[in-house]
């Protein structure tokens, strides 16, 4: 579930200008077509946007990429690095809360928290790992922000009818009730599902960890109980999270196939071909990958967003250290109550 | 010619032969006779003018007169001596015909003052006389033997003749047989001196006067006489009367499963008369005295030396707690029978925490109805090896402590106390960093709440009780480390109960909510993922067509 901050990095499909792909147009082209198709499209891109800082980088790899016949863009570098962003954190996360969590109950655990340093030491870098995750969501909403605001993008990672019956068509061709492979569109419904599962997993972990980490503030406002409910969910959520990892996300993009899009930005023709067949249709027919705004809009657009943003964002960075800084929960060390012991009943007696 | 010269020749040699064999004789001879000085020398007693090596032969010249003579010497002070000597007693004595070395009268009667007429005799009086010729004894039996009794500086001494007698000393063998004791009877008789353990005087003569280590009864022949004790330089009293009777009933006594503790086995080297005791007061004595358990308790005294009160007494605290102060010294009784002996003896020293104990649900148990599990002193505390409570240590390894008893699920089902107890703290945040600092890091300070930081440490009261003070305080305990604590926030601990409908519901439900939605989600994504596989496979086994479709 978190290796799609992919959302932002997805543009809008100016399907009612560019694209208007339908699935019955013929989507085999003679290979040549398509790297001059690719190169157009970037060509497109790239001169439309020529000042864009988050795709500046991209050039020279799509340029690179673009020379190959069989591959496709798929993510830019930004959504590139909130993916490693979310990778790292969630997998620092997951190392030190598992073992907190079977802490009692698996040696492997205590093993684990032992080589860490101390329980103490390992809340300390799940604290920091937690910090880098929250910094990492808000930057997402950021760059969100942008994409939807400033470029015009079309969510498209937001859940639609066809989603479903292409998850029910998925599993009746799998089970080999239908022969026809559902074409889909750049996510898919088990991308959007994985999206979706990060936004509420990160959710409920960022709010049941800033209960637990702060129980005094909680509890001033809400139940005492909802710090052992936190706990409990934050745990659940936490072993839902990983699980959905590894069973859905490794065996999609590793197993399965790999998936190299996350680490180059493209995509290989027949993965684009089997998952996101629609996209493909789109880009074959000339389509841009990410909608081009045309100069003089896009940079009075860019100025409002980034005066805006670089306000909210100072007020929002400002607001997250004040909460992961918040409260003082415990004393640091429970102080020690001495007192004088030796208060003798009666002599001590005779020899 | 040849044979003279031969016969020469044999002449000489001869001579040669003679005058050798000659010195060689000669040498020998000085060699003997040079021992034999030496021999006579060490054989020699020391001069001393009075000291005479007389012929017992000579004895019938005193013996003319002394044999049969009803003649009485009359002291100056009225007191009167007669002069008749048994002749057969004397040869009977142990200075006698059986003597190694029999005995002239001039032996001890030195010839010097002896002659013939007798000067007029030494002392005021019969006593001071005897007290005068007793002191002869001690020339040949230099070191006298321990004995009970004031010696001659005293101002009523016994001396040896009055015990051994002059003419007619008794022999080691009648000493054994017991002959002399009526001495003593009829000297304590006499003196109105009580004769203490009359029955045993034969023993204590046997054991405390010829056997070469001493035994109890010699001891305490004069250690049961009622009130006796020492005053030490602090005006302090130490007594020293035995109680035979307890000694004997003790660990060490006659039950005991080794042999009878003798009191020269921890006073080692005692002996009459004492060595002067150099304790200036009672702890003093106490504290120089209590190593002697380790002669044979070594591996407990060991231990104690590292132990709270071990370090204590190191850092001059003379008030810790040595063996003898919880087991007693001399009457030392099995320290955990009855149980409540154990908190009671803790109790001698610590009398407030043992005064808040007593109160406590485990107190009460032990003191008021024997109880045999609940928890003692030293079942929390540990007995030679005491560690100090105050160590981080101890209050990480604390649940642990508690848990031995309290998750023990037999134990707990005779008083009905649920064992959750245990496994819902442990499963708590405060349980949990107890649980590991004690695992991993358990010497290091913690801010981690354990089971006494609510419960109390000595004062323990159950829970269920009304006014038990735990629920009540639970708000004010919190607020020692969490000092913001608001009034809802005691509610985020679970107060060891398991989450249920009844208790906590909104954990039971989130609980429930992710036992379910956990196998759902990841059942229906490895659903997914099997007829993922299951396509591929089917379609790759299908030829060039299905890979085509699927890769």
């Amino acid at each position: 579930m978190t290796n799609e901050p992919t959302e932002p990095s997805g543009a809008t499909e100016p399907t009612e200008t560019t694209g208007m792909t339908e699935p019955s147009e013929t989507p085999e082209m003679p290979e040549a077509a398509e790297p001059s198709a690719a190169a157009e499209t970037l060509e497109t891109t790239d001169a439309a946007e020529p000042s864009e800082v988050a795709e500046t980088p991209e050039t020279a790899d799509e340029q690179e990429a673009g020379a190959r016949p069989d591959a496709y863009p798929r993510f830019r570098l930004g959504a590139r690095i909130e993916h490693f962003i979310t990778m790292t954190s969630f997998t620092v996360l997951a190392i030190t809360g598992l073992p907190q969590m079977y802490s009692l109950t698996s040696p492997i655990a205590r093993g684990m928290i032992e080589f860490m340093g101390s329980i103490q030491q390992v809340r300390l870098i799940h604290r920091y790992a937690a910090f880098a995750l929250v910094l990492g969501s808000v930057y997402h909403v950021f760059t969100s922000v942008y994409r939807l605001y400033v470029k015009r993008e079309r969510p498209r990672m937001m859940p639609t009818v066809k989603d479903l019956y292409d998850a029910i068509n998925m599993l009746r061709y799998n089970l080999g009730l239908i022969d026809e492979h559902p074409k889909m569109p750049k996510f898919n419904f088990g991308e959007k599902v994985e999206y979706w599962a990060l936004v509420w997993g990160t959710a409920v972990m960022t709010i049941t960890g800033f209960m637990l980490w702060n129980p005094i503030a909680t509890t001033k406002l809400l139940p005492g109980s909802i710090i052992p409910a936190a706990l409990a969910a934050h745990g659940g959520e936490a072993l839902l999270a990983v699980l959905a990892i590894i069973i859905w996300h490794m065996y999609n993009v590793h197993i399965k196939v790999f998936n190299p899009s996350m680490f180059t930005g493209w995509l290989p023709r027949d993965q684009m071909e089997e998952e996101h067949a629609l996209e493909l249709e789109r880009l074959e027919a000339g389509g841009d990958p990410w909608p081009v705004v045309p100069a003089p809009e896009l940079g009075r657009r860019r100025r409002i967003y980034f005066a805006v943003s670089f306000v909210v964002g100072a007020v929002v960075l400002a607001a997250l250290i004040w909460l992961f800084t918040f409260e003082e929960t415990a004393i640091e060390v429970v102080p020690q109550v001495t007192r004088e012991v030796f208060s003798p009943l009666n002599a001590t007696p005779a020899p | 010619m040849l044979s003279a010269k031969a016969h020469h020749r044999h002449i000489r040699a001869l001579l040669g032969l003679t005058v050798i064999a000659a010195l060689l004789l000669g040498t020998l001879a000085l060699l003997q006779a040079r021992t034999r000085t030496a021999a006579a020398q060490t054989e020699t007693p020391e001069q001393d003018p009075e000291r005479a090596t007389q012929d017992p032969a000579d004895n019938a010249n005193c013996l003319l007169c002394h044999e049969d003579s009803a003649e009485e010497i009359v002291f100056p002070d009225g007191s009167t001596l007669r002069v008749d000597v048994d002749p057969a007693a004397l040869a009977g004595s142990a200075h006698g015909i059986h003597a190694e070395q029999e005995l002239a009268c001039t032996s001890c009667h030195s010839p010097a003052r002896y002659r013939y007429p007798h000067p007029p005799p030494e002392g005021d009086s019969v006593r001071e006389y005897e007290l005068i010729q007793a002191q002869r004894c001690e020339r040949c039996h230099v070191d006298p033997h321990i004995t009970s009794h004031p010696g001659p500086e005293s101002d009523t001494p016994v001396v040896c003749t009055d015990c051994h007698g002059a003419h007619d000393v008794a022999t080691v063998e009648a000493w054994h047989e017991g002959q002399p004791v009526g001495n003593c009877v009829d000297c304590h008789v006499a003196a109105g001196v009580e004769l203490n353990r009359r029955p045993d005087l034969q023993h204590v003569i046997d054991e405390g006067l010829f056997a070469g280590r001493i035994d109890n009864d010699y001891c305490l022949s004069c250690h049961t006489l009622p009130n006796l004790s020492l005053q030490l330089d602090s005006g302090e009293i130490l007594p020293v009367t035995i109680d035979e009777n307890r000694f004997h009933a003790s660990a060490h006594g006659t039950d005991n499963e080794w042999r009878l503790l003798q009191c020269v086995d921890c006073h080692e080297g005692y002996s009459f008369p004492h060595e002067p005791v150099v304790a200036e007061t009672l702890r003093e004595y106490r504290l120089q005295n209590y190593t002697m358990c380790a002669e044979c308790h070594e591996e407990k005294y060991e231990a104690t030396l590292d132990d709270v009160h071990g370090d204590a007494l190191a850092e001059g605290n003379e008030n810790a707690a040595v063996c003898t102060d919880c087991h007693g010294a001399h009457y030392v009784e099995t320290p955990d029978e009855p149980r409540s002996r154990i908190s009671i003896t803790c109790g001698q020293c610590h009398g407030t925490i043992f005064e808040e104990y007593r109160d406590s649900v485990h107190g009460e148990a032990l003191l008021e109805e024997s109880n045999p599990d609940v928890a003692t002193c030293v079942d929390c505390h540990g007995v030679h090896s005491i560690p100090d409570p105050n160590l981080a240590a101890f209050r990480n390894s604390s649940p642990q402590l508690c848990g031995a008893c309290h998750a023990d699920a037999e134990l707990m089902a005779k008083y009905d106390i649920s064992t959750q107890v245990f496994d819902t703290y442990v499963a708590d945040f405060h349980g949990t960093t107890a649980t590991l600092f004690n695992a991993q890091d358990p010497d290091a300070p913690t801010n981690t709440a354990v089971c006494f930081d609510c419960h109390g440490v000595h004062n323990i009261k159950d829970p269920q009780a009304p006014h038990s003070g735990i629920k009540e305080n639970l708000l004010e305990n919190c607020r020692q480390c969490h000092p913001d604590a608001s009034e809802n926030f005691p509610d985020s601990w679970t107060s060891h109960y398991v989450p249920s409908l009844e208790h906590y519901p909104l954990v039971f439900l989130v609980n429930w909510f992710y036992r379910l939605i956990i196998p759902a989600t990841i059942g229906g994504m490895g659903f997914f993922v099997l007829t993922d596989v299951y396509r591929r496979v089917r379609l790759r086994r299908k030829g060039a067509h299905g890979d085509e479709r699927a890769d």
